[in-house]
């Protein structure tokens, strides 16, 4: 109660407070929705839009999730957007980790079961996990190159993962941070850095999975490296059963752990501890890796290495809600957001991969970034992440 | 006048608590009614590891807190000196920290590469017991946040005790333990239910602290609501562990309403 009065109080996310509310109750959630979309866009036809827009500049939702330093560079984007569109208002709602992504999903997948016929929310940033949610009842629209020219610029591989429903516009992966200092020689795959951790009892950690990606690829690459290549794309619970193999595993690890099996909170409680020295390797993200380097808050003996078969990573997606109306702005924020320069910025800001291929990219940044750059798997194993973290906690954490 | 604070007594209380009632026994899927989260929440090994957690590291926290505020607020009224004027400035200080940054200053000072730790190993120790990350670094913050205001809360009641009474007493030869037995908590006995009850609400509900460094598992109940609702999204499960929650509070907090009330009606 007192956690949830603080986020409202925050101010911003008082209108995600109301949002959050008018989905939890859902019997009446149609008529609130329709109020709070009542202002934003009052016109319903697109072409009474385009009539206006000379007059008054669109205002384009953008609804997007991530820590502060997402936040930071939308911040820088938006400004840069608009000052090469001059007509196209950016208004930008920023989702903080945890519930609010889920409410704004929610809104998105209520209003389409509803039958409403148009919504406020106009471009979604947002992960895989949010996006295969809307897939099954048309909630994004279809994006091909026609439409967004710098499509081009993006590996296709990657658009037809998502069935071009969504764009790619940045990636990191977890990866393997290490001391130098006391790890010369760090280990190229799975087996020699679970072999190194026995070694070393009690300097590696990985945090609790269910607070943060990092650990959450290590507890699922070790877990999946025991099963065959497809299961990693493979939602079914039956995979569940072959689970065992991978959790012996981890408990096996836990008495060599950090403290002997303390895992701790957030992605960044194990940068922490890393940082103070108390342990030699961790699971983390490449972005937050790179970023504290840069900033020095881990010290410079620090480096960063994948290893063999790679842990996960996975790109960040923007997609159009199908019920927009405001369609071709956001077309042409996407595009921006897929030129070069703007991924400058989202590589300068993020630490991140681009979303386009890092052949359209300025070469020196190609160089900065060679050292991680390798390349990453993406799980697709839908609510079984879940499942995993839940096992976790009563198998290996509950060990102890 | 009544109106507008019971609107918001409705609003931002009643209402909620109804829901998140209704919420429990609803079924996470269908909608439809159900006893299965309450039979988790009890039946469940985990779950009911979390329980005993929380319940005993509550009651603990507790007992020490009133423990350490009884004889910290007695010290500071009966004795004088610069060194009772100086813990009289300071003792209320963790109050005023956010628990954020108290946990993390509590996180540097107590963990294994901490501030203490390091003073061990200057001194030549070489060896510094785990104390966060586990249930005694939860109590450690339980305490560090309670004991000022529970300090205060008694320091209050005591400073209502006329110095007449104690010097009366004292003249007609009664010793320091019949004092304080016969005087001093009778006198003050009703101000330390109020602070057991505020005590025991705010550590049972507490998130910041263990979250930050408590255990992996068992888990607080806070702790455990956060990962459910915010994680997997197991609203009927997480509105049940609410609701028991509640439960308890208002256990408490009965029997200190039914010592205000026979108060009023004597």
């Amino acid at each position: 109660m007192k956690r949830w009065m603080k986020k409202v109080f925050k101010g911003k996310t008082l209108v995600l407070g109301g949002l959050a509310m008018a989905v939890a109750l859902s019997g009446c959630g149609k008529a609130s929705e329709q109020a709070a979309t009542g202002a934003a866009s009052a016109q319903p036809a697109s072409t009474a839009q385009a009539d206006k827009k000379d007059a008054k500049p669109v205002e384009l939702n953008f609804y997007f999730s991530g820590s502060a330093n997402v936040k930071e560079m939308w911040e820088t984007l938006a400004p840069q957007f608009e000052k090469a569109n001059p007509g196209i208002k950016v208004k930008l709602v920023h989702l903080p980790d945890g519930q609010a992504e889920g409410a704004a999903i929610d809104k998105v997948l209520g209003a389409k079961k509803a039958g409403q016929k148009s919504i406020d929310i106009d471009v979604f940033e947002t992960g895989l996990s949010n996006l295969t949610k809307g897939e099954k009842d048309g909630v994004w629209m279809k994006m091909d190159s026609t439409i967004i020219p710098n499509l081009s610029k993006v590996d296709a591989a990657y658009m037809n993962d998502v069935h071009q429903l969504a764009v790619p516009y940045r990636a990191s992966s977890v990866v393997l941070a290490y001391n130098s200092k006391n790890v010369p020689t760090p280990p190229k795959t799975a087996d020699e850095l679970y072999d190194w951790i026995h070694k070393h009892p009690g300097k590696f950690a990985y945090n609790d999975p269910a607070t943060g990606g990092a650990g959450s690829s290590f507890v699922q690459t070790a877990i999946y490296n025991f099963l065959p290549a497809d299961a990693v794309h493979n939602a079914d619970p039956s995979v569940m059963q072959q689970w065992d193999k991978g959790f012996a595993l981890l408990k096996e690890l836990g008495p060599f752990m950090y403290q002997k099996g303390v895992y701790p909170k957030k992605n960044q409680g194990t940068l922490d501890i890393l940082a103070s020295g108390e342990v030699d390797m961790i699971p983390a993200w490449s972005d937050m890796g790179l970023e504290q380097i840069s900033k020095k808050t881990l010290p410079d003996t620090i480096k960063l290495t994948q290893i063999e078969p790679a842990f996960t990573g996975g790109p960040s997606y923007i997609a159009i809600p199908a019920m927009s109306e405001k369609k071709e702005a956001a077309e042409k924020f996407i595009n921006y957001a897929l030129t070069p320069e703007a991924q400058t910025v989202v590589i300068n800001k993020m630490y991140g991969y681009p979303g386009i291929k890092w052949s359209e990219m300025p070469a020196d940044l190609q160089k900065k970034f060679e050292s991680v750059a390798k390349g990453y798997r993406t799980f697709t194993i839908g609510s079984l992440g879940d499942e995993i973290n839940k096992r976790w906690q009563r198998e290996v954490a509950g060990g102890n | 006048m009544v109106i507008p604070s019971f609107l918001i007594l409705l609003l931002v209380v009643v209402i909620p608590i109804l829901l998140a009632i209704q919420e429990s026994f609803k079924d996470d899927d269908s909608g439809s009614f159900t006893l299965s989260n309450y039979v988790f929440l009890f039946a469940d090994k985990f779950m009911r590891k979390n329980i005993g957690f929380t319940l005993s590291l509550t009651i603990v926290s507790m007992v020490i807190v009133i423990l350490v505020s009884y004889m910290l607020a007695m010290y500071l009224r009966f004795n004088q000196g610069k060194i009772v004027d100086w813990i009289k400035r300071l003792y209320f200080i963790p109050m005023f920290i956010p628990s954020v940054i108290g946990t993390y200053g509590m996180i540097s000072m107590y963990s294994n590469h901490g501030w203490l730790a390091r003073f061990v190993l200057l001194a030549g120790g070489d060896y510094f017991p785990k104390i966060i990350y586990s249930y005694s670094g939860i109590l450690l913050a339980n305490l560090w946040f309670n004991i000022p205001f529970a300090t205060m809360m008694l320091s209050s009641a005591l400073a209502g005790i006329p110095n007449s009474i104690v010097e009366s007493a004292k003249d007609a030869g009664a010793g320091r333990l019949q004092i304080l037995g016969r005087f001093i908590i009778p006198l003050s006995y009703k101000t330390m239910l109020v602070t057991m009850t505020f005590v025991f609400m705010g550590i049972i509900g507490g998130f910041t602290a263990p979250f930050l460094m408590g255990p992996n598992a068992p888990q607080v109940l806070g702790v455990a609501m956060e990962q459910m609702f915010g994680a997997y999204k197991e609203i009927g499960r997480t509105s049940a562990t609410a609701v028991f929650m509640f439960v308890l509070c208002s256990f408490m907090g009965y029997f200190y309403i039914r010592s205000m009330i026979q108060e009023e009606r004597s």
